[in-house]
């Protein structure tokens, strides 16, 4: 007697949620591996006077919203290069005030975000417990030839912030009132509202 | 064999059948409905043009229209705003407004070239609400970690007369960096202005002398 062998309906379902969880703990490893990295660089004091590797937000003239690039010190101005493109810079004397705070950021961008709002079970949410980075963010506000005010807003890797901040100081940035507001540390935990 | 008459009225049956008669009326209507068709388009637009030229004249009234605007720098209230969040919502209000092209020229505070500009109005924007969130709380929980924001705005002239009051809110509750909370309360602020209808110059000169001589 001729007998069909009947096919599992369990096997593809089981080898498709291996699939997904083995994507998902490829996944955890990489990020953990990069953050262990991330980790190690930042015990990297930048050397004083040197370039720091920088994200502009916003904010600096004649510079493109979220491009990387090198942020230095060249006699009496702040620069910032971008490879490829011109150098912006403004001159440290009309820095009006500086600031840096440090702040939690979601690391691997849009590529991540999709990915994980693609990941079975809220697999993305656990790879966001761990997708994290510490960066500091340094606020210079400065003025134009024309007087008019600005506000750019550079991210550091954390530790770079108040380094290239006294730096600036050393050479000759103003600072508006440097007691309170020096070195300002965000809480995003602290709900600080006033109705 | 035809007679003369039978010949006569074969002739004016052949003259006059349907579509003979038919042939040149249909070209005639055609044309008709062609000069029809003409004039009552140049009656609309002519209608057209005069009521778009009335109602300029009606708002204008012969007034200056807002053209310049200067945004002023953020004032954080007592609310304890990060300054990156400050610096923030002044450069995204500037590229916001930009983008809206609802203001001919527009300068930064401080900016001197504003000076000698006559009609020229100010952006005034109080923060009054603030919550710091986070990014990390927001990925994972969905509901929780929103960075909110709740600004006062003001379209004030150079002698301090308040043109337009509004309040604005600016939140990032899903996806996005916090200081994407300011992008998105830059960009509500220019919807705001763009949909609000700006007085006359020529109305507040009116309401202000009032004031200056109950102050006496």
């Amino acid at each position: 007697m001729k007998r069909n062998p009947i096919p599992s309906r369990q096997t593809p379902v089981t080898s498709l949620q291996i699939g997904h969880g083995l994507a998902c703990l490829t996944l955890l490893l990489s990020l953990c591996a990069r953050s262990i990295g991330q980790t190690q660089s930042e015990a990297q004091s930048p050397v004083p006077g040197s370039a720091i590797h920088v994200t502009h937000v916003l904010g600096f003239e004649g510079v493109r919203q979220n491009a990387t690039g090198d942020l230095k010190i060249q006699g009496d101005a702040v620069q910032f290069q971008r490879d490829g493109s011109p150098t912006a810079q403004v001159k440290i004397g009309s820095i009006q005030d500086i600031f840096v705070e440090d702040e939690d950021k979601q690391v691997g961008g849009t590529a991540m975000t999709l990915g994980k709002a693609a990941a079975p079970y809220g697999g993305g949410r656990v790879v966001s417990l761990f997708a994290h980075k510490k960066y500091d963010f340094l606020t210079v506000e400065y003025l134009d030839n024309n007087g008019g005010f600005h506000g750019a807003i550079f991210q550091l890797d954390k530790g770079q912030g108040q380094t290239f901040k006294k730096d600036l100081l050393v050479n000759g940035a103003h600072i508006s009132s440097p007691d309170d507001r020096a070195t300002t540390q965000s809480t995003p935990e602290v709900k600080n509202e006033n109705k | 064999m035809k007679t003369n008459r039978e010949t006569s009225l074969a002739v004016t049956k052949t003259t006059f059948s349907l579509p003979a008669f038919h042939r040149p009326n249909r070209q005639r209507g055609a044309l008709a409905a062609l000069v029809l068709l003409l004039g009552a388009l140049q009656l609309q637009l002519f209608v057209s043009t005069a009521l778009a030229e009335s109602s300029t004249v009606g708002k204008s009234g012969g007034a200056q229209p807002w053209s310049v605007l200067q945004v002023d720098r953020v004032d954080p209230g007592d609310v304890g705003l990060a300054p990156s969040f400050g610096a923030a919502i002044y450069e995204n209000l500037l590229a916001e407004l930009a983008k809206t092209e609802q203001f001919k020229q527009l300068f930064r505070s401080g900016d001197r070239n504003a000076n000698d500009v006559p009609s020229l109005l100010i952006l005034k924007t109080t923060v009054q609400k603030y919550t710091p969130g986070s990014e990390t709380r927001r990925a994972v929980t969905t509901v929780n970690g929103a960075t909110k924001l709740n600004v006062r705005i003001q379209l004030v002239t150079r002698d301090g007369h308040v043109v337009l009051e509004n309040v604005v809110d600016g939140n990032v509750r899903f996806i996005g960096g916090n200081l994407r909370a300011t992008h998105n309360l830059a960009h509500n602020v220019a919807v705001t202005l763009k949909r609000s209808a700006l007085p006359e110059q020529a109305n507040l000169v009116p309401e202000r002398e009032p004031k200056r001589l109950a102050d006496f």
